[in-house]
């Protein structure tokens, strides 16, 4: 990184810390660990333009918007419960600091939705990758209150950060930094190991068909749509 | 281990087996003697990987990825690859051909590391140097990940003539390339009668594989309205893993198609007559295929690494470190993929995704080794879909974690099955294996 990149984070940062003033020092340390990346301040809005309320948040139910880039989806949950901050320890002896859920009772998460074992991510047709509520187990592993993937079967812990619960992955879930401010919702960044540069290597085709350019599938964005999965994805595969 | 007097003196066998002792043969065995060096000498962190499948792509790559100043060296003898896994439904159409196939050339170029198209012919582990058609490479870490190789020697002793004519007339296809494309044309051709699936004995690549094979072979003659049965001869028990959902799919999609007959070891086999004689009795045939005993592949036996049982006799697979796959009895070497012996009393399921797993394993202990640390624990994993069904595709699947008991020093398997075929499996099934593509290759 260089003083340009570092001062614009800063920038970035400083924004997102006027709502919570420990986030500032805390997004720091981790940046310098390559653990937080502050993006673009993201408003979260539904389908008609307007700003995301808490209570359009049902618990557990999974929504899908996309962030940071154009591309890169991400489920927002809320998970009906207070969701504690927690440290998250990685594989390598590395360590970063996860801020819990946001909202009145601090139930509400963000992750990437680009499994982190192998890149498995929703598609308009599929979608592999997803969480399972408290009353809907998974058939094969038989748990719950998880976000598996039916490729491998990674298990991650979305009220621990993402953290790995079973399964191949090496990395918990990249968790997206939400911010709320007056009632919104703003995505601020991603902290953890995203897979991102992975995910634009391996999907270089779909996303030109989709996107129609590299470049736009690589936008960065300033308001993030947010919908229902099962409006998203064609087909929902649980296992 | 084979040495170079070996080479000369196996030329000199080569040379009587075929009449006389003839000069050309001498002279490719002199070529062998005065090979030269195919690269600069290694500087302590060369890691030559031989065999770029499943396994060994994966430790290619992942070397390079856990630091990318390792020399790595992968050596294949075929120039494409072509998905073991995933050919089961693409011999009933469900697949293209380029679902399987793959080139070498991305991820030799992304990841940084020599792909040798070429034939390994001999290994020298004293002087740590592996053979090529064209010269030897000197290695710091030798990495033998070559699949399988057919025992037809199991069922026919010296008769090699026999051996043939089953092999080349009833392909087993548990090697990807031309059986695999002779098993299709047959499938696709077959008019009338009985189509026999002889289950190899013992420990064999892709356990549920023939059973899958049975269904899409089935659901061929159903859609081809072929009057025809599919008869699955089995030397097990009964049918494993995924038994339940192969027998639902055997009773329910493919009722009056598929025969399942257990406890059927094969006792002799006439390929010209077209007789299959088993434990449960002799079965005629229009067309099959057949299946031999599997063993490690030849380059394991080329480096002296196959374990040998209680009594020295010589099991047929490696001889490996069950947590860390190093060879027992070189340090420099390590045997991964479909060619383990049985880890701690579990045996490891010889499959593309266990390959995968253990790819990952295998490139962390070398790359710590060769950064003078030793790596943590960790066990590899297995996810196996099956497709039961071709219309509408319905697949079952099985998935394992396994756990290192250190008291009792063992390997424990959790397996965790969906017997019950559906649609959504299916999907799955494809998303499984083109994960683990992106994984290798992209």
């Amino acid at each position: 990184m260089d003083r340009r990149d570092f001062i614009k984070t800063c920038g970035t940062v400083a924004v997102a810390s006027m709502i919570d003033a420990s986030f500032f020092s805390q997004a720091l340390a981790q940046q310098k660990d390559g653990m937080f990346q502050a993006y673009k301040k993201a408003l979260l809005v539904k389908q008609d333009g307007t700003p995301l309320k808490e209570e359009d948040i049902k618990p557990h139910a999974s929504y899908i918007f996309f962030y940071p880039h154009a591309s890169t989806p991400c489920y927002l949950l809320n998970l009906g419960e207070a969701v504690q901050p927690a440290e998250i320890k990685l594989k390598d002896g590395k360590s970063y600091q996860w801020g819990g859920g946001v909202g009145s009772k601090k139930s509400i998460v963000a992750y990437s939705a680009i499994c982190a074992h192998q890149w498995s991510y929703p598609t308009p047709q599929y979608s592999f990758i997803n969480y399972y509520p408290p009353d809907t187990p998974s058939e094969t592993t038989k748990k719950a209150g998880i976000i598996q993937c039916c490729a491998h079967l990674a298990l991650y812990d979305p009220k621990a950060g993402g953290s790995v619960i079973d399964g191949p992955a090496d990395f918990p879930l990249a968790s997206i930094v939400l911010q709320e401010e007056g009632g919104n919702f703003y995505a601020v960044g991603v902290l953890g190991r995203d897979q991102f540069q992975q995910f634009f290597d391996n999907y270089r085709t779909e996303l030109r068909q989709q996107y129609g350019s590299t470049a736009k599938a690589r936008e960065l964005v300033d308001k993030c749509i947010v919908m229902e999965v099962d409006k998203y994805v064609q087909a929902v595969v649980r296992c | 281990m084979i040495t170079r007097r070996d080479l000369l003196k196996s030329a000199g066998v080569g040379a009587i087996a075929i009449g006389a002792v003839s000069q050309p043969v001498f002279a490719a065995a002199e070529r062998v003697v005065k090979m030269e060096a195919l690269m600069p000498p290694p500087k302590g962190n060369r890691v030559v990987v031989c065999g770029g499948g499943w396994a060994g792509l994966t430790v290619a790559k992942y070397l390079k990825k856990e630091n990318p100043n390792i020399e790595v060296i992968l050596v294949e003898q075929r120039p494409v690859f072509f998905s073991c896994p995933i050919s089961n439904p693409w011999l009933a159409d469900l697949v293209g051909l380029d679902f399987l196939q793959h080139d070498y050339l991305q991820p030799a170029a992304k990841y940084g590391y020599t792909f040798m198209n070429d034939r390994v012919i001999a290994i020298e582990r004293d002087k740590r140097r592996v053979y090529t058609t064209r010269g030897y490479i000197q290695y710091d870490y030798l990495v033998l990940a070559p699949g399988i190789r057919y025992n037809y020697s199991a069922w026919f002793g010296d008769n090699r003539e026999l051996a043939r004519l089953t092999k080349v007339n009833f392909p087993p296809a548990y090697i990807p390339g031309s059986e695999h494309l002779a098993l299709k044309r047959k499938i696709h051709e077959f008019e009338e009668g009985d189509f026999i699936i002889v289950v190899p004995p013992g420990a064999y690549r892709c356990p549920p594989a023939p059973y899958e094979r049975a269904c899409m072979v089935a659901e061929v003659f159903k859609r081809n309205k072929v009057k025809g049965r599919v008869i699955v001869l089995d030397p097990k028990e009964d049918i494993a893993p995924k038994g339940p959902g192969f027998r639902a799919a055997f009773e329910q999609v493919y009722l009056g198609i598929i025969e399942y007959v257990p406890r059927a070891s094969v006792k002799e086999i006439d390929p010209v007559n077209k007789v299959i004689k088993t434990t449960a009795g002799d079965f005629k045939f229009t067309d099959a295929n057949i299946s031999p005993p599997h063993q490690a592949g030849e380059l394991v036996w080329m480096a002296d690494l196959i374990a040998k049982d209680k009594e020295g006799k010589l099991t047929g697979w490696a001889d490996q470190d069950p947590l860390t796959f190093q060879a027992k009895a070189d340090p420099r070497v390590f045997l991964v993929g479909d060619v383990i012996s049985p880890a701690l009393g579990t045996a490891y399921p010889k499959s593309g995704h266990q390959a995968n797993a253990q790819g990952k394993i295998v490139a962390k202990v070398i790359a710590s080794r060769i950064a003078g640390k030793e790596a943590p624990l960790a066990l590899p994993d297995n996810t196996c879909y099956s497709m039961v069904n071709g219309s509408p595709q319905e697949a079952i699947v099985i998935n394992v974690s396994y756990e290192y008991n250190k008291q009792e020093n063992k390997i424990v398997p959790r397996p965790r099955t969906i017997n019950e075929r559906s649609e959504a499996l299916a999907k799955a099934t494809y998303e499984w294996a083109r994960a683990i593509y992106r994984d290798m290759f992209v």
